[in-house]
This record gives C-alpha cells, sequence and structure tokens, in this order.
C-alpha cells in the first residue's frame, strides 16, 4: 500500500513539475538593437508600447515597458523616437515585455 | 537628546526650504515676465556664479593632480586630455563630430565630449563671457528639462553645437538635483549605458537610493564644486573630498566592538560593497560590427551587481603605468586600508617606440572598423609623429564605491575568514602563519554560533 501512495505522489509531483517547466519554457527571451520608431505612453503613464525597426532584419517588434526608469525617460525625452536601443525582451502571451532597454548611444 | 533635537530641527528646516524652493523658486515671476536668457538671467539673483561654475571640473574636464605616479604636478589631467584603455581617447581627440558614413550610408554624432554642459561652441575649459554665456544651468536645475533639445546640430560651416532646453517651462521648473540629474551623463560613461563604471543609483541596488537619498546628499556641493573620492582612475578634481566618515556615519559606526576593530584596516566599501558590475574587458584592435552597419569596440559586458571585486591595498596614491592604472599601498605602510576595486582589462595600441599607450579617434573605426586609421587620425590632432603600433592589454583598478549593498548582503566574517573567502591574504601580503590563523574558526565560531537564529 504505502509503495503504490509513493508511486502515485511521485507522478503526480512529475507532473506538476513538467507543467510548470512548459510554463516557464512558454516565456521566450528576445533580444535586439533596434530604432524607435513609434513611441506612446498610456494615459497613466505606467506603460509604454514601442516600435522598434530592428537593425539587423528591418522588422518591426513591438514591446511593452512597464519600468519606471525607462518610463521616466520617455516622459522627460531622454529616450525619443529615432534613438537606438538595445533591447531584451520576454515574449508572453503574444506579448514582448521589456527585460532590458538601453540607448546605445554612450560617450 | 538635545544634540538629537538639533540634527532633527537642522533636517526639518532643510526640508522645508527644500520644500519651498521645489513649489516656488523666488524667481519664477522675474523669468515668466522677462523669459529666460540663460545664464544671464540666473545671474540677475546669482550673480558670479557662472564664472565660478567653469572653473570647476564639470565644465574643465581636468585639474592639478597630486596623487598619481607619472604626473606633472603644474600640468592638469581628466577626460579632456587622459588615455587609458577604458575609453581609449579623449575630449581632445574624440572632440564631438558627425563621423563619417558608414557601409549603409549613414552617420551619426559621436564624441568623449557630448556631455560637457556648456554648447560645444564654447567647449571644454573655455573661459571668458562667450563660455560663460554658454553655461546649460539647467541642465542640472530644471525638473522639466526637455532633453530631446539637447542634442548635437551640424551649421552650415560644418562646426557641430548641442542644442540646449532654454525654455521658459524648463526655467520656471527648478528643484534640488535628483539622482536622474547625475546619471543622465555618468551612467552612459565608457561607451553605452552602465558600461564604464556598472552602478545603477537605484532603491534596488543601492541602499543610499532606497532610503530616498539622492547622489548630492553624499556629495555634498560647495559653490558648484563636486566633493569625489579617490578612485584611482578618476584623477581629476575640485579639491573637495566625499567620505562615509564625517557628516553621516563615525569611524566607529558599528554597535559590534569587535567589527569596528576593523575599520582601521578594512575601508567601509570592501564588506558594504561586495558586487560591482559594467565592463570587464575590451579591445580596441578590433572592433564588432553591428547590425546597424557602425562597429563599437568589442567589450565584455556585465550588468549591475554581476560581478566580484579584487580586494587590495590602497594609501590613496596611484600607480600609473602603461599597462596598470591602480592602487599603491601595502599592509606595513601604516596609511593603507584594503578597498574593494572593479578589475577592467582593455586592449588597444600601444606605442613600440617608447611603450606609451596610443589614444584613437573612433571617427574611422565607428565607421569602417579601421582602427589603425583610428590611431592615425589621434597622433595627428596631437602632433605624434614618431609611433609603431603594437596591440598589448592594460589593466585599471577603478574604486569601487557605489551601491552600498542591504545589511543582509554585506561580507559577513566567513565571507573573508573562511579559508575559501573572498580576500587573497597571501597576495595581500600576510604568511602562511597568519593566514593559518586568520582562517582558523576559532577568531568566529563562537560569535556567529550566538547569532544563529535557531530552526
Amino acid at each position: 500500500m504505502k509503495k503504490t501512495v509513493s508511486i502515485i505522489v511521485m507522478a503526480v509531483l512529475m507532473m506538476v513539475s513538467i507543467v510548470a517547466l512548459s510554463r516557464t519554457a512558454q516565456a521566450d527571451e528576445g533580444k535586439m538593437v533596434g530604432t524607435i520608431s513609434k513611441l506612446e505612453m498610456s494615459a497613466d503613464k505606467k506603460t509604454a508600447t514601442v516600435v522598434l525597426k530592428d537593425s539587423k532584419s528591418g522588422e518591426d517588434v513591438t514591446i511593452i515597458i512597464t519600468d519606471d526608469l525607462t518610463l521616466d525617460k520617455f516622459n522627460d525625452k531622454r529616450i525619443v523616437e529615432g534613438d537606438e536601443i538595445r533591447c531584451k525582451f520576454e515574449k508572453e502571451g503574444g506579448k514582448n515585455s521589456s527585460k532590458m532597454f538601453k540607448k546605445t548611444a554612450g560617450c | 537628546m538635545i544634540k538629537k533635537i538639533a540634527v532633527l530641527t537642522l533636517l526639518a528646516s532643510t526640508a522645508a526650504v527644500i520644500g519651498t524652493f521645489a513649489a516656488e523658486h523666488p524667481g519664477k515671476e522675474y523669468i515668466l515676465k522677462n523669459g529666460y536668457q540663460g545664464p544671464k538671467t540666473c545671474e540677475v539673483c546669482h550673480p558670479g556664479k557662472a564664472r565660478e561654475f567653469i572653473g570647476t571640473v564639470h565644465w574643465t574636464h581636468a585639474s592639478k593632480v597630486d596623487n598619481v605616479d607619472g604626473v606633472k604636478p603644474n600640468e592638469v589631467y581628466g577626460m579632456r586630455n587622459r588615455n587609458y584603455t577604458m575609453c581609449n581617447g579623449n575630449d581632445i581627440v574624440n572632440n564631438l563630430k558627425e563621423i563619417p558614413a558608414n557601409d549603409k550610408g549613414k552617420t551619426k554624432f559621436s564624441g568623449c565630449n557630448s556631455c560637457h554642459p556648456g554648447d560645444h561652441a564654447s567647449d571644454v575649459g573655455s573661459s571668458g563671457p562667450a563660455a560663460e554665456a554658454a553655461i546649460d544651468c539647467l541642465l542640472c536645475h530644471s525638473v522639466k528639462y526637455d532633453f530631446s533639445k539637447r542634442k548635437p546640430i551640424k551649421l552650415k560651416d560644418g562646426s557641430v553645437i548641442i542644442g540646449q532646453d532654454r525654455s521658459v517651462v524648463a526655467a520656471t521648473n527648478l528643484g534640488r538635483p535628483s539622482n536622474k540629474t547625475c546619471m543622465t551623463c555618468h551612467e552612459a560613461a565608457g561607451g553605452g549605458v552602465l558600461i564604464k563604471r556598472g552602478f545603477a543609483m537605484t532603491a534596488s541596488a543601492d541602499v543610499h537610493a532606497a532610503k530616498k537619498m539622492v547622489c548630492i546628499d553624499c556629495h555634498v556641493v560647495k559653490n558648484h564644486k563636486m566633493p569625489t573620492g579617490f578612485d584611482p582612475n578618476n584623477w581629476a578634481h575640485d579639491g573637495l573630498r566625499v567620505s562615509c566618515a564625517g557628516q553621516c556615519h563615525t569611524e566607529k559606526p558599528h554597535k559590534d566592538a569587535a567589527i569596528d576593530n576593523h575599520t582601521s584596516k578594512i575601508a567601509c566599501q570592501t564588506c558594504h560593497i561586495p558586487k560591482t558590475g559594467g565592463a570587464t574587458a575590451k579591445d580596441f584592435t578590433k572592433w564588432t560590427k553591428l547590425d546597424n552597419g557602425f562597429y563599437e569596440p568589442s567589450t565584455l559586458k556585465k550588468e549591475v551587481n554581476e560581478t566580484t571585486p579584487a580586494y587590495a591595498w590602497y594609501n590613496l596614491t596611484v600607480a600609473n603605468r602603461p599597462e596598470f592604472i591602480g592602487p599603491k599601498g601595502s599592509r606595513n605602510d601604516g596609511k593603507s586600508k584594503i578597498y574593494p576595486f572593479k578589475v577592467f582589462q582593455g586592449k588597444a595600441f600601444f606605442n613600440k617606440k617608447n611603450g606609451e599607450l596610443l589614444s584613437m579617434d573612433f571617427a574611422q573605426p565607428s565607421a569602417n572598423g579601421n582602427t589603425l586609421a583610428g590611431v592615425a587620425s589621434a597622433t595627428k590632432i596631437l602632433g605624434i609623429k614618431d609611433y609603431e603600433p603594437v596591440p598589448g592589454w592594460q589593466t585599471i583598478y577603478f574604486g569601487s564605491n557605489h551601491q552600498v549593498a542591504p545589511k543582509k548582503n554585506t561580507l559577513s566574517c566567513t565571507s573573508c575568514h573562511a579559508p575559501n573567502g573572498v580576500l587573497n591574504f597571501k597576495g595581500l601580503g600576510y604568511s602562511d602563519a597568519e593566514i593559518s590563523k586568520l582562517t582558523n574558526p576559532e577568531i568566529y565560531f563562537q560569535r556567529l554560533l550566538e547569532k544563529q537564529e535557531e530552526w
């Protein structure tokens, strides 16, 4: 009886692990260098939607930004349309959420 | 008690003054009526401040230096004229300019002095009425500065100037400089965001920032002069120095005397700044082509708090050799403490004729990757005729003075005193017998046992 219970518990644990891992795998990561072709702040200024034109492929990639530091840079125009950006993002639920959003320029 | 009341009263009155200032700058009405004409307007109420500012390192990008090997006492040094392998150039050879078109036909502006708070027509170290009129006061003093206006503009005669936001909106919304104010320029040093020093002044990265403190709470500005520390690779200074001990902390700041006993030999930063970040190495001899058609120095990058510092004795004097810039000191000189450093290694061209590091003009390599053309241009600008470029490496120890960790992340007894601790006692000059004693659990076991929570 004890052995049967152990096997069932192990099987359940394995299934839970597989489901959890597959969920993690769904959050795919991307990175790119691109130029901002469109920048829109939400009304409450807590989110921004940015379209980056990929320097490599020329394709437009839409990125959602929610971190305060970057949003502040949009607010006072330290980052504006036309700036080149190095971006890391997570693809989840059909959206690309920014994980790193930095201007390539420096001195 | 009386001292506490006095401190609290001072803090409250300071907050009230700041609050008042943030709410309503007394000159607002004047500016609304007369408009804003740059420093001339500021000087109506703050006479002499423009001349005062152009004497500071923020304007001159250099100062006399007296703690570095090999420098001349009557000359000035700083990003205006120095050369080391994090930057491999300076304001002179990489003066802001439009670089040649790359193979996609694109050009861009680039220059070490692009952050200089003038208009580039009045540039690094300039003086006189034109320089005083060119100061971008609002860049630091406005809380509504439109940074999109601060960009290089090429004039018809080919010269490049930097635009400024001199709007009435910016001029009538003044406030105390914030971390953002400083980081706007300082985070982009070394070729990109958080490349050079690799620290972020954010609540998650620094306990001072988490307490809503700002850069100028520690770097307490006096007449536009900015106190700085003794980073072995940051030579220029305004003659004022910043230190943990003094206004905020004492020399014996811990509740535990055994920990306080460390402070005569261990700098605060050693335990309280356990991580660093930013670029760890660069190769200026071979640039990497980016997807946009431009090239940049090949760089190994790390994020904030991703790297571990190196530890060395430092008596606040600096070794300055072509292959090494870093701390001098020893455990026996009576002046040194052990400090943490961000170690960086850079490869660039050295002059085989005299062993000196050669500068590089980034215009050519940015456009086409031709690094030797960059060296040729820099030597021409500097008037160096006798040179033979050979690649070589240089190691630089940057001070690790920001990103103070929360208490739970600071170094503890075992961080150093366990056999696999972060301090290389041998390298720091301790004998085998001393190391055996220093890494014996006897010195910390009982203390940690008492602090250990039951579980």
